[in-house]
């Protein structure tokens, strides 16, 4: 399965990664490997886990059992671990994973400009003026260039995610997660993000997508992996799975979300 | 109705005591302005300190959860008693904290200062941790997963949004706080109930008392305009600026 072809080595690898809230178990046992370069879009109904899975990767839910290999440099360390406030490594993996969610969660009292320069700022210690040039360029490649002084409330929902996505690339992430960052937006915005996250891609960026757009999944992903139940059911690229399923449970997902 | 006015509001009593009165409530605005910049900032520390996440922080979660429960349970003025009491006798303490008379202001006024500050710094916590849990979890989500540490998410991006918030009832706070100064007139601190309630038992006429009352007024009742007009504007930025749940 060759990506992008730069280098192709193992950007994130889980091995039998578990996670429970309480008695529901979320994740039972996900082994997924992410080349370098690679976009992987994550499929499923909701409540499958494809959310949680990525929010294992950067930690922000630390799994209970299973290994999580973050450029070859293991981050989870077996079972039992990260059920406390895991410290370790945290720095690597934040410096290394940015993530956009559904909800944008940008700073409501900072302007878009201040969103992205505040952790340029105080996590990566650049001065002021490199952030805000930063955050400009960055802005104005999401076609932002206007609004760089307007506060989240005066933005559209296309909008304000694409602040977060440039918020997010500020921090010069090696690996981008994204947590169906366009069901929350009205249906004449999704394009704009997803425009943006194409171009990404097309930049060679790995990227995870959780994601219910599948026409974006079938143009952009390399892979396609699709989940039920805490568990992978199906992956391969995108022609196979979603073209010519192997399994009955993906075959009924697609069916219930194509027939829209 | 006259002898009612008369032992009320006699105008002429108000204006011969009031450079009295005057200096008690001199007395009183100090120390309700002292007192209350302090409890915001020893509430916002308490509440800080709640908020503390993990295991290791349990027990400095445990203790403050304690100190708010207790001197938000316990009247002030028996604080007020207990400390000014309580600390002059504590033998092993130095004279300049046993008996503090720092900037002029005799002992009384500081042991009030510190007694209102322990119970409104309590009551403060209690506010800005409302403020802090009424944001929303994908805040401290969202700085933590750009590298933040918890405390610079907490002073970037929570705190501010969380403060705003409750400006208004923190500005209520301290309108109570205000009126409760008058509890340290208990330990002889001249402020401006003690002062009045001196003179009215000299004289028998309670105007000096009234005048007092409505000198309080005269900040209160701005306090609690500017309150509601916060509170107006709060919510009308709220309905317009709700977040955006389409296709959930």
């Amino acid at each position: 399965m060759e990506s992008h072809g730069n280098g192709g080595g193992s950007m994130v690898s889980l091995r039998g990664v578990c996670k429970r809230f309480g008695k529901l178990e979320v994740l039972r046992g996900v082994d997924l490997e992410i080349k370098r370069g690679e976009v992987v879009c994550v499929l499923g109904p909701s409540g499958s886990g494809k959310s949680t899975l990525l929010r294992c990767v950067n930690l922000l839910e630390p799994p209970e059992e299973g290994d999580i290999h973050l450029e070859g440099r293991s981050i989870c360390r077996g079972p039992g671990s990260g059920t406390g406030e895991q410290s370790w490594d945290l720095d690597f993996v934040r410096q290394r994973v940015g993530i956009v969610f559904q909800q944008f969660n940008l700073f409501p009292h900072k302007t878009a400009l201040q969103n992205v320069t505040m952790a340029q700022e105080k996590v990566l210690d650049r001065s002021s003026a490199e952030a805000r040039a930063k955050g400009t360029e960055l802005l104005e490649r999401v076609g932002l260039g206007e609004k760089l002084n307007e506060y989240p409330e005066r933005l559209s929902g296309g909008q304000q995610q694409r602040v977060a996505i440039a918020r997010a690339l500020a921090m010069d992430p090696h690996v981008m997660l994204f947590d169906e960052v366009t069901s929350a937006l009205d249906p004449e915005l999704v394009k704009g993000v997803l425009d943006v996250m194409r171009e990404l891609a097309a930049e060679g960026m790995t990227m995870i997508v959780v994601t219910h757009e599948i026409g974006f999944a079938r143009e952009v992903a390399d892979r396609v992996v699709f989940m039920d139940g805490g568990v992978i059911v199906e992956e391969g690229p995108p022609a196979e799975v979603l073209e010519n399923p192997r399994e009955e449970r993906t075959k009924q997902f697609l069916g219930l979300v194509l027939e829209r | 109705m006259e002898e009612f006015l008369k032992q009320f509001f006699d105008v002429g009593f108000m204006v011969d005591h009031f450079d009295e009165v005057l200096d008690g409530f001199w007395i009183t605005t100090q120390l309700a302005v002292l007192s209350g910049i302090l409890a915001l900032i020893w509430g916002l520390i308490l509440s800080t300190l709640r908020q503390l996440p993990g295991k290791a922080f349990l027990p400095v979660r445990f203790v403050t959860i304690a100190y708010i429960d207790v001197f938000r349970g316990i009247p002030l003025l028996m604080l007020i008693l207990l400390i000014a009491g309580g600390v002059p006798a504590l033998e092993f303490l130095p004279e300049w904290l046993r008996l503090p008379q720092w900037f002029g202001k005799p002992d009384s006024f500081w042991f009030g200062v510190l007694a209102i500050t322990i119970t409104y710094g309590a009551y403060m916590a209690e506010v800005y941790r409302a403020g802090i849990e009424s944001v929303p979890g994908g805040q401290m989500e969202a700085a933590r997963s750009l590298g933040m540490s918890h405390g610079q998410a907490m002073r970037n991006v929570i705190l501010p949004q969380a403060v705003r918030k409750v400006i208004a009832p923190l500005l209520n706070d301290f309108v109570a706080l205000t009126k409760d100064t008058t509890l340290v007139s208990f330990i002889a601190l001249n402020e401006v109930t003690l002062v009045a309630s001196d003179i009215q038992s000299e004289t028998f006429n309670s105007s000096a008392l009234t005048l007092g009352a409505i000198m309080f007024l005269v900040v209160t009742l701005p306090l609690a305009r500017l309150v509601d007009k916060l509170i107006s504007r709060e919510q009308s930025r709220f309905t317009r600026g709700a977040p955006r749940v389409e296709a959930l």
